[in-house]
């Protein structure tokens, strides 16, 4: 999904705030989530200008915020119907689930910055870090928007298997969303004046197969961290890690197996 | 329903004028969640009426507009991050109208078609066929809801294309909620043959699923 440029702010606007730490003109998690949703702080000048008016650290304790409320959404459903673990299923969940996506972070970081490197990135190794948080942070802010519907559909349905369906459904979206925005910054870091047309084409191509590894490696994670929903038939366990099966393997068994 | 019902202005929400005119700032919300709210007590009535049920008519009738209220308000999170992660922002009061006068019409339509399916219910005993009219009824009064939905997001989407994925995303999340919404909270129609409760004894199944089991049923698998 491609998302286009966030409008400039007009003359007379104050310098970016919120998310870079500085003096808050707003307050509430809301309203900072809400600037970053709008790309106030990944405008096209700023980035350009190599920066990334945004402090990781608030940006990361929000993300995790986001994480742990849909978290807590699939962990609803080993809660409820009084199965073994019960409401630690909920606080583990809350708690893995922003773990997920930092990890992968952590994991495909070095080669995103070896390549953006490579293709003379006007960010440097904190900025281009600080980006990639900000996707993540978007990328939670829209899990936890899909959260009431996650919750809803575990306090009506006895299907474990749809669950899972449903939330693999909702943090691929979530994830193209957040790589869209991503994207979007990342094309506005190349310079354009110095390269060929050729050297951008390929430079973007580089970084859609990093999105792929993001995707692969995400997807693979969360088979090593999980359970998150919980399967009813398996006792609690705080993490279930198996190297017997990965992901993909998962996936399509149950898309081949009877729905239960 | 009176089509001329000043209070509500019904006649504008359904032309797209005056309180409920395109493109006219803060949407009226009193009036068309009061909108909203009448519409589907009164679809709801009329379809809990079948077979004569006064009690399931009372429980449709409160059990309706909370179906359309609680979806809607499942899916407005996400709407809201959509339309700012597509820096549709300003937009999002316009946006907002436009969702809930679609909705009021939805009600409208659904309470403009109770006398025929009062008729139809006062005429027939065959409750499959009385299911196959309350689904036709829904398609009609949907397919008039788009048509609003349309009318409010022109000048939107003349503004920014953007709006598209925004206009596409809420009514497929919306039909997916509130298909589960309405399986949770049935009956409304209330088939004859069992016994009138506010909600089945287990509630709680996933349509989807259940839908799946009976077109493989259906082909024989």
């Amino acid at each position: 999904m491609v998302i286009p440029f966030a409008p400039r702010r007009g003359p007379g606007a104050g310098p970016a705030q919120g998310l870079s730490g500085e003096s808050l003109p707003m307050s509430g998690w809301l309203k900072q989530l809400d600037a970053l949703l709008r790309g106030e702080h990944t405008r096209k000048d700023d980035l350009q200008e190599g920066r990334v008016g945004l402090a990781a650290r608030r940006l990361v304790l929000l993300g995790l915020l986001l994480g742990a409320v849909y978290g807590a959404g699939m962990g609803l459903y080993a809660a409820v119907g009084g199965r073994d673990g019960g409401w630690r299923h909920m606080a583990s969940a809350a708690l893995k689930l922003p773990l997920l996506f930092l990890l992968t972070l952590l994991v495909t970081f070095p080669s995103l910055y070896v390549f953006s490197a490579l293709a003379n990135s006007r960010l440097r190794l904190r900025e281009t870090l600080r980006l990639l948080v900000a996707s993540i942070t978007v990328m939670l802010g829209v899990l936890a928007s899909f959260a009431p519907v996650t919750a809803f559909f575990t306090l009506s349905t006895d299907s474990y298997r749809f669950l899972l369906f449903l939330n693999v459904v909702f943090c691929g979206l979530a994830g193209l969303v957040g790589l869209g925005f991503l994207l979007r910054a990342i094309r506005l870091v190349f310079p354009n004046e110095k390269g060929s047309p050729e050297d951008g084409g390929r430079a973007r191509r580089i970084f859609r197969v990093w999105l792929l590894l993001f995707g692969v490696v995400g997807a693979q994670m969360a088979w090593i961290l999980k359970p998150f929903v919980g399967n009813p038939h398996l006792r609690f366990e705080w993490i279930r890690p198996s190297r017997a099966m990965n992901f993909f393997e998962f996936v399509l068994r149950s898309l081949t197996n009877d729905w239960y | 329903m009176p089509l001329r019902a000043p209070l509500l202005d019904v006649d504008g929400l359904l032309r797209g004028e005056g309180l409920h005119a395109v493109g006219g700032g803060r949407p009226p919300l009193g009036r068309l969640a009061a909108t909203i709210a009448l519409g589907a007590m009164l679809n709801g009535a009329v379809m809990g009426s079948f077979g004569g049920h006064g009690l399931q008519a009372a429980y449709s009738a409160l059990k309706m507009p909370a179906l359309l209220v609680l979806a809607a308000l499942l899916c407005w999170p996400n709407f809201w991050v959509v339309n700012r992660v597509l820096g549709l922002g300003a937009d999002f009061a316009a946006a907002t109208r436009a969702l809930l006068s679609a909705q009021a019409t939805l009600a409208v339509t659904l309470a403009a078609l109770a006398p025929v399916t009062a008729f139809f219910h006062a005429s027939t005993e065959s409750y499959e066929f009385v299911k196959l009219l309350h689904f036709a009824v829904f398609g009609v009064a949907s397919l008039a809801a788009q048509r609003t939905l349309a009318r409010h997001y022109r000048p939107l989407l003349a503004r920014d294309r953007r709006h598209r994925v925004a206009l596409l995303a809420w009514p497929t999340l919306y039909f997916f909620v509130a298909g589960q919404m309405a399986y949770a909270l049935r009956p409304f129609l209330g088939n004859p043959r069992l016994p009138t409760t506010f909600l089945r004894d287990p509630w709680w199944g996933n349509v989807y699923v259940d839908l799946g089991w009976a077109v493989r049923g259906a082909l024989g698998f």
